[in-house]
């Protein structure tokens, strides 16, 4: 069973498992049914053949005598004899031949049976005269100069012996298909922990990292095995935790530098009036890639809050329409007019409330705002509408840049991903973690976020769903 | 007369920053490395303002605003590591105002300081009628919420002025929205934690059980009101 196991089988385990019961089952019956076989056929024919030869010595004096009295008719004589199941008594006096049978003759017997009996040997020999087996006994008669044989029909052994040989065979056949159900109950005992723990293993690898196997301390295999397992987690879990943690503490460290930097930089933009004009052009570029480390590292201690999970949710009933406008003015507050994308409303998705954190759906916004800013010339429009199945708001943020690939369209959700065409303006202009916060934000908020062509085809559609609240349906 | 900001802060670079800052912005400046420190200043020196790191050596920031509170309503900002719910309302529950998270924009935290300062002061000027609150009268002019038998019962200023903006419509319910504009000066995104912990409070002083409150009730889903 375990030599099966170490080959590279093409079948599994559970079907190598029935294979191997069935085969065991069948072979165990095989070897059983061929030993009640022989032994029987053997005891039988053994049998057979002592009766054949009491049968033929009785015979043979009965002869002896009548042939030593000189009967004449030797020939009813032999006729008289009784053969009880044989099926021929031959008698060979000095060379006339006496046969109760019309076919078997004298030609019948092999001559090796002949020439036995002929030198003064009781013989006993097998052979087969047509379809049916014969039993020959010869014993010879010295004192008259003749020979008997007896031939015994075995038709009826091999009968017997058949109608046995095939129940032998249905019996083998039975205990091979009950070998293979046992081995399909045996299977689905073994198999149920590694179901167990590929159902486990399939938990952890979308991410549920409290998944553990109960451990069956009365099974050792089976506790080891869960031991095991739980201890890999145990390891991946903490693993996990420290590069969050890693991540968490570094992007804490870095704010206390960041904190007197952007404090002391704001004494300097204070200052504008007093300062050389090369001075001011510094301060410009050191306020505006202050402001984005600073964006980085909020994405980053957001990101990794997220992942610890200890991001929570302050849910609010709000209405859909006025959630949008504000998310919409807030992310666009620094922008000039003309840069702001225009909102448009739905009648239908207006009143919805929806069951939302407004500050994580306001991240979300600024972040696919900030996306289009940085990617395709800014969004040109942000609408939200209520899709035909009526159990969703779709906040759209349409812009009218390059266009995103389909095979691409996945991919951007991806931490640090930087698509083809972001690699034109200059590569650090965002965080790379934009995207993958709304990925998972909406995620949160039990919501949906796609990528779809713009509006007429040109340009990029980021298409956020959120569930409308079913406190709110009347 | 310029507002005298305590800066309790114990990154020492930090510290000196942000008093650039703040002197920048017409501010008196103390400051104060550790709690222990801050309420030796805050005892000696006449504070309008205090701004309180939570992480700190020793006693920490939960500890000093509490401390504090326990002796002035002097407006409280405190300035916490994450938003999380955890450190935010065990802050608010110590007896901080408002709170800013590291890294802030300094022109943010100069918004909140205003906001602050501003209703320490209208809270001076303001002139409503008083109101009967169960046992209790509340005096908007006086500032004050006396007992029946004539005692103060000791509130901070965003506590009484939660109060009074509830007061000013009894029986009529004011959404958390309105209350975080009115008395925080936040727009529509503000946390709504802030009214939450300081209803919870102001609960503890004013009802008779705070588990079963009478007067300052809960409208689910659309915000508070008063009844008198």
């Amino acid at each position: 069973m375990s030599g099966a196991g170490e080959r590279p089988g093409r079948l599994g385990l559970r079907s190598r498992l029935i294979a191997t019961f069935a085969l065991g089952a069948l072979s165990l019956s095989v070897l059983m049914g061929a030993l009640v076989y022989f032994t029987a056929r053997h005891t039988l024919v053994v049998e057979q053949q002592g009766a054949a030869l009491r049968q033929a010595y009785a015979n043979a004096a009965l002869l002896r005598n009548a042939l030593a009295a000189s009967i004449p008719s030797i020939d009813a004589e032999v006729t008289s004899l009784d053969t009880g199941r044989a099926t021929a008594s031959l008698l060979n006096d000095d060379g006339r031949w006496f046969s109760t049978s019309l076919s078997i003759s004298r030609s019948s017997l092999p001559t090796s049976l002949r020439s036995d009996v002929r030198s003064g040997h009781v013989s006993t020999v097998t052979s087969s005269q047509g379809s049916s087996p014969l039993l020959m006994v010869g014993v010879p008669i010295p004192s008259v100069r003749s020979s008997y044989y007896f031939v015994v029909d075995l038709s009826d052994l091999e009968h017997t012996l058949r109608v046995l040989l095939a129940a032998l065979a249905a019996a083998a056949a039975v205990t091979t298909v009950l070998g293979a159900l046992v081995g399909l109950i045996a299977s689905r005992r073994t198999m149920r922990p590694l179901t167990e723990v590929s159902t486990a293993a399939a938990a952890i690898a979308v991410g549920d990292l409290t998944t553990r196997l109960p451990v069956d301390r009365r099974d050792p295999d089976l506790g080891a095995l869960s031991t095991s397992f739980n201890a890999m987690v145990d390891q991946l879990e903490e693993r996990i935790e420290r590069d969050a943690r890693f991540t968490s503490d570094v992007s804490h460290e870095l704010r206390s530098p960041l904190t007197t930097l952007a404090a002391s930089l704001e004494v300097l933009e204070s200052a504008r009036a007093d300062l050389p004009p090369r001075a001011d052009r510094a301060v410009d570029l050191m306020a505006g890639d202050l402001r984005r480390f600073q964006r980085m590292v909020a994405d980053l201690l957001e990101i990794s809050r997220l992942d610890a999970g200890s991001g929570d949710l302050a849910l609010d009933e709000v209405v859909a329409g006025e959630l949008v406008r504000q998310c919409v003015a807030a992310a666009s507050r620094d922008l000039p007019e003309a840069d702001r994308p225009t909102v448009r409303i739905s009648p239908e998705a207006e009143p919805c409330l929806l069951l939302v954190d407004k500050r994580r759906v306001e991240r979300i916004i600024t972040n696919l705002l900030e996306n289009a800013r940085l990617y395709a010339g800014g969004a040109t429009e942000v609408s939200a509408e209520v899709p035909a199945d009526g159990t969703t708001v779709a906040i759209t943020v349409a812009d009218a840049g390059p266009g995103i690939a389909p095979d691409e369209r996945t991919k951007v959700f991806d931490r640090f991903y930087r698509g083809v065409t972001s690699g034109r303006r200059g590569a650090t202009d965002g965080s790379g973690l934009g995207l993958s916060l709304v990925a998972e934000h909406v995620r949160r908020l039990d919501g949906d976020v796609r990528i779809v062509d713009g509006p007429d085809g040109v340009g990029t559609a980021f298409v956020v769903t959120l569930p409308i609240s079913e406190e709110a349906t009347p | 007369m310029t507002d005298r900001i305590l800066l309790v802060e114990d990154d020492e670079r930090i510290r000196s920053s942000m008093r650039l800052s703040f002197e920048g912005e017409g501010y008196d400046v103390s400051e104060a490395g550790s709690g222990e420190e801050a309420l030796d200043r805050f005892a000696h020196g006449d504070i309008d303002l205090v701004l309180v790191d939570l992480m700190l050596p020793g006693m920490d920031g939960f500890e000093c605003c509490r401390a504090i509170r326990r002796g002035s309503a002097v407006p409280i900002i405190m300035v916490t590591a994450r938003s999380d719910t955890h450190d935010v309302v065990a802050g608010l529950e110590a007896g901080a105002d408002d709170y800013v998270t590291k890294p802030f924009v300094p022109k943010e935290l100069a918004a909140r300081m205003r906001a602050l300062l501003r209703r320490a002061r209208t809270d001076e000027e303001s002139a409503e009628a008083s109101t009967a609150i169960g046992d209790l009268v509340l005096l908007p002019d006086e500032g004050v919420l006396r007992r029946a038998d004539g005692s103060e019962v000791h509130c901070t200023r965003t506590e009484f002025r939660l109060l009074c903006e509830l007061a000013a419509t009894p029986n009529k319910v004011v959404s958390r929205e309105q209350l975080l504009e009115r008395i925080w000066g936040y727009g529509y995104f503000g946390d709504g934690r802030l009214v939450d912990v300081h209803v919870r409070r102001l609960r503890t002083k004013i009802e008779p059980d705070p588990a079963l409150p009478r007067h300052l009730v809960t409208v689910r889903g659309l915000g508070f009101k008063l009844v008198p």
